[in-house]
């Protein structure tokens, strides 16, 4: 017998298909094809199609109950988005951080300027979560994430005195906004506790007066500024200047976030200055080097982002700096020829700039967070850098729309003709917010949602594997084997499961071992700790069918023990089985996110639901910045409330006994 | 039944020793070596008044101390099992483990681990238990209505809300209800154990603490009414479709009779069963819970052992959940055996 079904060429698949096979189509076909072969099966097919099938029966009952079948479309979804997903996310990457972007509520209108602002621009700057814009009318418009963190500042709230005041130029900070007027009054708003803003006057009435801090200078606010003669004006984290034709400068802000603020205070012969995230940068004197106050920080320079450095004077030649243009970490400067070269940092997946036509010169070039922007004699616009928020996807068609201004938000570029603004693309928001990191909830969600659900799914495998071989061996062969192998089981359900877990992988965390191999742990941990539950109902089950009449035939017909036990009993038992690995599997996934979220699973970057909601564990968290738990616990919510409906709904049509009762 | 007991309690104490053993290994398998570390230190310690030259042999002498001192001089295994539990001499031929009340050293506190945790499991238990006595409260009334009036609206309700009460995980739980009960409207405090600053008598002493156990109680309790609810009406509704019942009701009592008295009394067994189980359980649920409401208790306790590397404290923790979980399996079996007479014969 079994030596024929050895050689029976329909028998070559898996154990496992065949399982499924019988699983969904009724066993009745494959136990023909064993005992007499396919032509009898043939002859026999009519007959079997006459009789529901007990899976049948059990699908019927499924597609009654609604709720069950809308469960199970929700999950079939969840999963389709968890593993397509990430396809679409090809510039994801889990380590990625941005200081800039931190707790930012959701929001898509990062670049939705106000309409009646694109069709009368006159500048625009941006540096954090938000963007301002002023019109040639001399109003001013914020947009973008206004809420600032946990202060409570809306910095979208323009001051009154502001909306009353022709203002002629505005700059933006990580959280403030500074606004001139036409008649030189300078105003602020937006935090203040780090010296963004406010004298030393006013700091010492309140007797807060804070060494760390460069006050805003005094005859500013008395007097005013001279609107006419300013260069340029430029805020940085929580820093502002103010660069005027005559090379003197105004400079305050918080002097720990920029080192080499002292440096810049009281200079008079500057022809530039920006900032970057942690350094004030100028041009001065016969503008060959980059000013920082602290020597060789930007000797270095390179033609393009991803070419070797070389001395800044070797590379400059005869040519002289025109202009600098900062982002968070690198420096571009505007060559006398019209050429462009790089200073600091940039990260290895930056796009690298173009290379211009013969005589094509760039005339502007912005910056944002992390990307560049420049503008060419010719009409074209090039965006280069870093790419993870779509800083550098430049429209196509956009040579043919005479850009004659480029303005730079944090994310976005805006390009503008003499009149209105012709195009912007950039980062247009979070749908979920960002994380304490200023990373994207959502993309986060989607790709920890695949690794939490591949955990739980390799657990319930170990588990599935474990739990029915034992559970086989123990019910069919019975005796001292089954009392062994139950009181095995018992051990190790009598192990508090999380404090256990919990030991295991803290004494792993004293190894050097990579990541993955520590993932691949944990979800061994998991399924070697969950499957007694398993193993006895397997070995239950089988109690029962080893006394059934098919088991009798099959053993007077000699065919090999193990064969019955695994070919024959298990596969009728095999639904209740995948029953039971559903639900654990739900189980798994709740267990890991604990585990995870007490800082004992998947650690980060890596993201997994459980470790994403760690971040919730203070009141102050979890009210101020609720986007950070509710999207996540919603998708790990709806996906285990829907496992464990499709699964007890399949328990109950199966259960003989509650059908006869409904 | 004597016999039977005398079997499980024997069968008990031979898990426990297992596992007690797989304990000790895994706790070996942590890279430290607490006698080189202790040696190292107190070398360093004195390396002034020690001449030169002599450090190393110096620091023989002492590392070889510690070792003993600690019975880590030698590498057998089982030698160092045995005397961890207390069952094989020291060097100075002094019997010192777990039998003798030496439940080690936290490096955390400098002080014995006994003292650390005797707080806490007070604390502990005094949690678990009253949210059990809540748990029960509300459940075992819910679960019997829920099977009598089995397939009407509110038994659907409660069906679809139990689900999603035992889907989610404790700390989901305790997130939302933080963000309910203490941001949006102020009830309670988010943590803690008692008014910080303030030192109450009496009964006020009680209020104040009982005010700051509030919130964790309620999550504890509301974790576990999905489950248990749905464990009643499942164990209800089998013993209601007894015969016994039809027999009752064709006898004429009256329906409350029968559901309170014969209908439950049947459902009662593998509800108490259930409870034992349960309670114990609950104590892996608590440590979720200890840890995010900073409330001093047992879990709390050996979650920040873990991230500190404090070993004793975590192992003494380890053996404590797992004699809980076997003693309440022993409970299980003695209640299962007193009830149910076959369960003796078969075993």
């Amino acid at each position: 017998m079994s030596d024929k079904k050895k050689t029976n060429a329909s028998k070559k698949g898996s154990t496992l298909g065949n399982w499924f096979g019988r699983l969904f189509y009724g066993g009745a076909n494959h136990l023909a094809k064993e005992v007499e072969g396919d032509d009898w099966a043939r002859a026999q097919a009519g007959d079997a199609e006459e009789i529901i099938s007990p899976t049948r029966q059990i699908i019927r009952g499924f597609m009654e109950r609604k709720l069950a079948v809308g469960a199970l479309l929700v999950l079939i979804v969840m999963f389709i988005i968890m593993f397509i997903g990430p396809l679409f996310m090809p510039k994801y990457y889990d380590a990625y951080t941005e200081v800039t972007q931190q707790n930012m509520a959701p929001n898509m209108r990062l670049m939705s300027m106000p309409k009646e602002l694109r069709q009368d621009l006159k500048m625009v700057d941006g540096f954090g979560s938000f963007t301002v814009g002023l019109s040639n009318a001399g109003k001013v418009y914020v947009w973008g994430s206004t809420q600032l963190g946990t202060t409570g500042i809306d910095i979208g709230k323009i001051p009154e005195e502001v909306q009353n005041a022709k203002i002629a130029l505005v700059a933006a900070g990580i959280d403030h906004i500074v606004a001139i007027g036409e008649d030189g009054k300078v105003y602020a708003w937006g935090a203040k506790t780090l010296g963004q803003y406010g004298t030393k006057a006013e700091a010492e009435a309140k007797n807060d007066v804070n060494p760390n801090i460069a006050y805003m200078p005094q005859e500013l606010v008395d007097n005013g500024v001279d609107v006419a003669n300013i260069k340029k004006i430029t805020c940085g984290y929580q820093a502002t200047a103010i660069l005027m034709n005559d090379g003197s400068c105004y400079l305050w802000g918080n002097k720990k976030t920029y080192s080499n603020m002292d440096r810049f205070l009281n200079m008079s012969n500057l022809d530039d200055i920006d900032f970057t995230l942690s350094y004030i940068v100028g041009i001065n004197g016969p503008r060959k080097t980059v000013y920082t106050g602290s020597r060789d920080l930007y000797s270095q320079v390179r033609g393009n982002v991803g070419d070797k450095a070389v001395p800044i004077n070797a590379y400059l030649g005869d040519r002289t700096i025109e202009a600098l243009t900062a982002t968070g970490t690198s420096i571009a400067l505007l060559l006398s020829d019209g050429s462009v070269c790089f200073t600091g940092d940039f990260s290895l997946n930056a796009v690298p700039a173009p290379e211009l036509q013969e005589g094509e010169k760039y005339v502007q070039i912005v910056g944002g967070t992390h990307h560049y922007s420049g503008l060419t004699n010719l009409g074209n616009v090039y965006s280069w850098g870093r790419n993870e928020n779509d800083q550098t996807e430049v429209p196509a068609d956009i040579g043919k729309k005479g850009v004659t201004r480029l303005f730079a938000g944090s994310f976005q570029t805006y390009a503008a003709d003499d009149d209105e603004v012709v195009a912007s693309w950039g980062l247009k928001g979070y749908p979920f917010g960002t994380d304490t990191r200023g990373a994207n909830i959502f993309q986060r969600i989607i790709q920890g949602g695949k690794m939490t659900m591949t955990i739980g799914a390799v657990a319930v495998i170990i588990e599935a594997i474990i739990g029915i071989i034992i559970g086989c061996i123990s019910g069919y062969f019975g005796g001292k084997v089954d009392i062994f192998l139950m009181r095995v089981a018992e051990i190790f359900s009598a192990i508090p499961f999380l404090p256990f877990a919990m030991i295991l992988s803290a004494v792993m965390g004293h190894y050097v071992i990579s990541e993955t191999m520590r993932i691949f742990i944990i979800m061994c941990i998991l399924g070697v700790l969950s499957w007694p539950g398993l193993a006895h109902l397997v070995r239950g089950q089988v109690l029962v069918a080893r006394e059934s009449e098919y088991v009798t035939a099959a053993k007077a017909m000699g065919v090999k023990e193990s064969t019955i036990a695994f070919k024959h009993i298990l596969p009728n038992v095999m639904s209740v089985v995948l029953v039971s690995l559903m639900l654990s599997f739900g189980t798994c996934m709740l267990t890991e996110s604990s585990l995870s979220y007490l800082g004992f699973g998947v650690a980060y970057p890596r993201p997994t639901w459980g470790n994403m909601l760690n971040g919730a564990n203070n009141a102050t968290i979890i009210n101020a910045f609720w986007w950070e738990w509710v999207f996540t616990a919603l998708f790990l919510a709806i996906t285990t409330i829907c496992i464990n409906i499709v699964g007890d709904t399949l328990r109950d049509v199966m259960d003989p006994k509650s059908n006869r009762e409904r | 039944m004597g016999r039977y007991v005398l079997k499980r309690v024997g069968y008990m104490l031979v898990v426990l020793v297992l596992l007690s053993i797989i304990l000790f290994m895994i706790y070996n398998l942590v890279p430290a070596n607490r006698a080189y570390t202790d040696a190292k230190a107190e070398v360093t310690a004195l390396k002034n008044s020690i001449p030169a030259g002599e450090t190393e042999a110096y620091f023989e002498k002492i590392y070889l101390k510690y070792q003993q001192m600690y019975g880590t001089d030698t590498n057998n295994m089982l030698i160092r099992y045995l005397r961890w539990v207390g069952l094989y001499p020291l060097y100075n031929g002094k019997l010192d483990g777990l039998l003798q009340g030496n439940f080690g050293y936290s490096y955390d506190y400098k002080k014995p681990v006994v003292d650390i945790v005797a707080q806490p499991m007070i604390n502990t238990i005094k949690i678990n238990i009253v949210s059990t006595i809540l748990a029960l409260g509300i459940t075992i009334p819910l679960g019997i209505y829920c099977a009598v009036k089995r397939g009407g609206k509110f038994d659907q309700a409660v069906q679809v809300i139990t689900i999603v009460g035992y889907s989610l995980p404790v700390f989901l739980f305790a997130i939302i209800f933080i963000w309910l009960f203490c941001s949006k409207l102020g009830w309670f405090p988010a943590s803690g154990m008692s008014t910080p600053g303030v030192t109450y008598t009496g009964w006020r002493k009680f209020a104040d603490e009982l005010y700051y156990m509030a919130l964790p109680l309620i999550v504890m309790t509301f974790t576990s009414l999905g489950g248990m609810t749905r464990y009643v009406r499942a164990s209800m509704s089998d013993a209601l479709t007894l015969d016994c019942i039809k027999t009752a009701r064709a006898k004429g009592l009256k329906e409350k009779v029968v559901i309170y008295s014969h209908a439950w009394r049947n459902a009662l067994i593998p509800v108490v069963s259930l409870v034992v189980g349960w309670f114990l359980g609950i104590f892996g649920g608590s440590l979720m819970v200890e840890n995010m409401f900073a409330y001093n208790g047992m879990g709390r306790i050996m979650l920040t052992a873990l991230r500190s590397s404090d070993y004793d404290v975590v192992m003494l923790m380890q053996v404590f959940y797992i004699a809980l979980s076997l003693f309440g399996n022993l409970i299980i079996d003695i209640i299962y055996g007193m009830v149910d007479p076959r369960v003796r014969v078969n075993k």
